[in-house]
């Protein structure tokens, strides 16, 4: 029974059991299954270990039980690229009114609703034909909407589900905002962050340590011998680059920055850098780029241990990387090419990481981002990419 | 699949609104005796409902807080090997010295497997300890029973207990971790079934409070760059100080005047944050 349903499953990429698929055949015999509605959470809450695979179930389910579309991408994109495009109607009205093909004062006398309808429909016309239909999007510098699932208004989850059948449930897509590609949440980095321990024993010996001393007492045929320790404390140093250049960067600032914030306490030092597209001989302790220049060579007398995180989307013009003074601010001249400076904070640290904010099947498309990935290892700055940063950076 | 067990149905208890879909999860869970893993933001009512669970199951409720610090046989039980020292070294107890078990204390997982009834344990917040707790405990569930090194003896469950595990991370437990364990994510409630938490909590409020009380509270909620949002738990003390405050008049909350943010907001930041913003008018 339901073997088909299970592959359904399967086939969409939620990782489901065999075992967990006979507990299912279990619960199905107890008597309690009676209904779609039953079958749906029973299901749910026995094969679906995670609510970030909650979204991909509910299609799954409406597909197989209701026989509507599975995942298409440009559907499920639709309503995110409406989104941008209000963003960018609000910024620049003209621009939009030219790609949409309607004139600027008519386009201004629409509601966001019918703007979004409107656009909709061109979009559906255009389908097929015209490949590039929302490129201006893209050509727009509005990155954001590879950010697929990007909620301004945060968590926006349904709970309740007593009058409607299954199927129509499932068709809310309510978890839509946990599933995978959904953005990244402070508690999630900071939960990836936290395995960036390094705990050493500091501080003076003011531990009792009850199991040295029963043995040791014992050792000594019954008389008390107590045996202190010293407690258990970080001394991990954390430097953080920061690429607060261009506003392709500008969604993951404030998250990257507070997370760290937040893990602060972990870290016996954690010092954040800013610096615009790729580093130069200096990297500026002010978000400016102006007060506080922190020039590289100095980092050649720190603590080598020292974790190196340096989150930029390393897109850049070659010549910006490989030319000495390449630097797009006439004040950076140092006279040696970025790429240089690059691979002597690389040899200066030995655990570094770069954390990429573009998805990482994007990367290949970028000359520089492929240079900088040789000097230092680079990960997605998503949950996942974080977790394999942070194994990586624990590794050695 | 005992005739007792059949007829012990959850379906809600006083202090707890409980929705269709996680009373039938519950109740398949108990049917068919896996642990059930819950998920959610802090102040969904993770906690509250093993609470509810054992009081309208009418069993004892064990809880298990799991600490970062935490080993699993702290967990299961205790050799008591201090006291057994000083017993041995001044020998001025009852207990026999020579007899370990006496110096066997169990931990919370021991006293629900040991108990006389059918327990409700609670696994609070096992996110806390590391995997090596997890992994660990996952023999002890699935047999349902525990050796006992130091007296080579096995403690075996007289009755299975109703495991209820929470967990706030983001992240997902190990994998044969969650493959014994069913699972659900408890949503943050909707406006709606806010008011029905509300209702049961204070059945005599007045309506024009209530409406404008959860109003705010979900427009404070959607501010950004709080760090820590308000949950169910801050709303309801956050009702009990409007309520208790003779001077206060519902309109307020419509107009923007929003007294006793402290309550709702916990973290020095997002209190300042929250003034500003209403201070600017932007909220409201």
């Amino acid at each position: 029974m339901f073997i088909d349903f299970f592959y359904t499953l399967k086939n969409v990429g939620i990782p489901v059991s065999p075992t967990s698929f006979l507990t299912l055949h279990r619960a199905l015999r107890t008597g309690l299954v009676n209904s779609l509605n039953d079958f749906y959470t029973a299901s749910r809450s026995i094969l679906v270990k995670s609510e970030r695979y909650f979204d991909l179930y509910d299609q799954a389910f409406a597909h197989h039980f209701e026989g509507t579309e599975l995942p298409d991408v440009s559907g499920v994109e639709l309503d995110d690229i409406a989104r941008v495009m209000l963003d960018q109607w609000l910024k620049e009205p003209r621009a939009l009114a030219e790609a949409l093909g309607i004139d600027e004062s008519e386009l201004n006398r629409l509601t966001p609703e019918e703007l979004i309808e409107y656009f909709k429909e061109r979009l559906k016309e255009q389908t097929g034909e015209h490949h590039g239909g929302s490129r201006w999007i893209g050509t727009g510098g509005t990155s954001p909407v590879g950010h697929s699932g990007y909620h301004p208004g945060g968590m926006r989850v349904g709970g309740v589900s007593r009058n409607k059948s299954a199927v129509k449930v499932a068709l809310d897509r309510r978890y839509r905002d946990y599933s995978l590609s959904g953005p990244l949440t402070r508690p999630m980095v900071g939960e990836a962050l936290k395995r960036l321990r390094n705990l050493v024993p500091v501080g003076p010996k003011d531990r009792v340590n009850i199991d040295e001393t029963l043995y040791q007492t014992m050792k000594n045929g019954g008389e008390i011998e107590i045996v202190f320790e010293r407690s258990l404390k970080d001394r991990l140093k954390v430097i953080l680059a920061i690429d607060n250049g261009g506003y392709s960067m500008d969604p993951y600032i404030s998250v990257v920055q507070t997370v760290f914030d937040y893990a602060r306490s972990q870290f016996k030092d954690l010092k954040t850098y800013f610096f615009h597209n790729t580093i130069y001989s200096t990297l500026w302790g002010d978000s400016a780029r102006f007060r506080k220049p922190k020039p590289i060579a100095e980092f050649a007398a720190a603590d080598s241990q020292t974790r190196l995180f340096i989150v930029g989307d390393a897109s850049m013009a070659p010549y910006e990387l490989m030319v000495a003074d390449g630097s797009i601010h006439i004040e950076e001249r140092s006279g040696t090419p970025s790429i240089e400076c690059l691979k002597f904070l690389a040899d200066t640290f030995s655990h570094a990481v770069w954390l990429n904010p573009m998805p990482e099947d994007m990367w290949n498309y970028t000359q520089t981002v492929k240079t900088i990935g040789r000097i230092f290892p680079m990960f997605e700055l998503s949950i996942d990419g974080l977790e394999k940063a942070v194994h990586f950076l624990m590794a050695k | 699949m005992s005739g007792k067990r059949e007829s012990a149905h959850f379906t809600g208890a006083t202090r707890y609104v409980l929705d269709d879909e996680l009373a039938s999860i519950i109740n398949i869970s108990m049917a068919l005796e896996m642990p059930l893993l819950l998920k959610g933001e802090p102040g969904t009512g993770k906690t509250m409902l093993a609470h509810a669970i054992a009081e309208s199951l009418k069993m004892p409720l064990v809880v298990l807080n799991v600490k970062s610090s935490m080993k699993l046989v702290d967990a299961l039980y205790q050799y008591d090997t201090l006291t057994r020292l000083n017993d041995s070294r001044f020998g001025d107890s009852s207990r026999n010295v020579s007899n370990i078990e006496d110096y066997i204390r169990m931990g919370k997982i021991g006293q629900a497997f040991t108990a006389d009834r059918r327990t409700v344990l609670l696994i609070d917040e096992i996110d806390k300890a590391d995997t090596d707790f997890q992994d660990d405990m996952l023999d002890v569930l699935d047999q349902m029973e525990f050796d006992i090194i130091e007296i080579d003896k096995t403690i075996k469950a007289r009755t299975r207990p109703v495991i209820i595990i929470t967990s706030n991370a983001k992240k997902d437990l190990s994998d044969p971790f969650l493959g014994r364990c069913n699972f659900h994510h408890i949503a943050f409630p909707e406006p709606k079934m806010m008011r029905n938490i509300i209702a049961v909590h204070f059945p005599n409020l007045d309506a024009e409070l209530m409406e404008n009380s959860v109003t705010a509270f979900y427009r404070l909620r959607e501010m950004e760059g709080i760090e820590k949002k308000p949950a169910t738990r801050e709303l309801l003390n956050w009702v009990r100080a409007l309520t208790a405050d003779p001077d206060f008049k519902p309109k307020k909350l419509a107009t923007g005047d929003i007294p006793y943010l402290g309550v709702l907001f916990k973290k020095s930041q997002d209190l300042q944050r929250t003034n500003e913003l209403l201070r600017r008018r932007r909220l409201f």
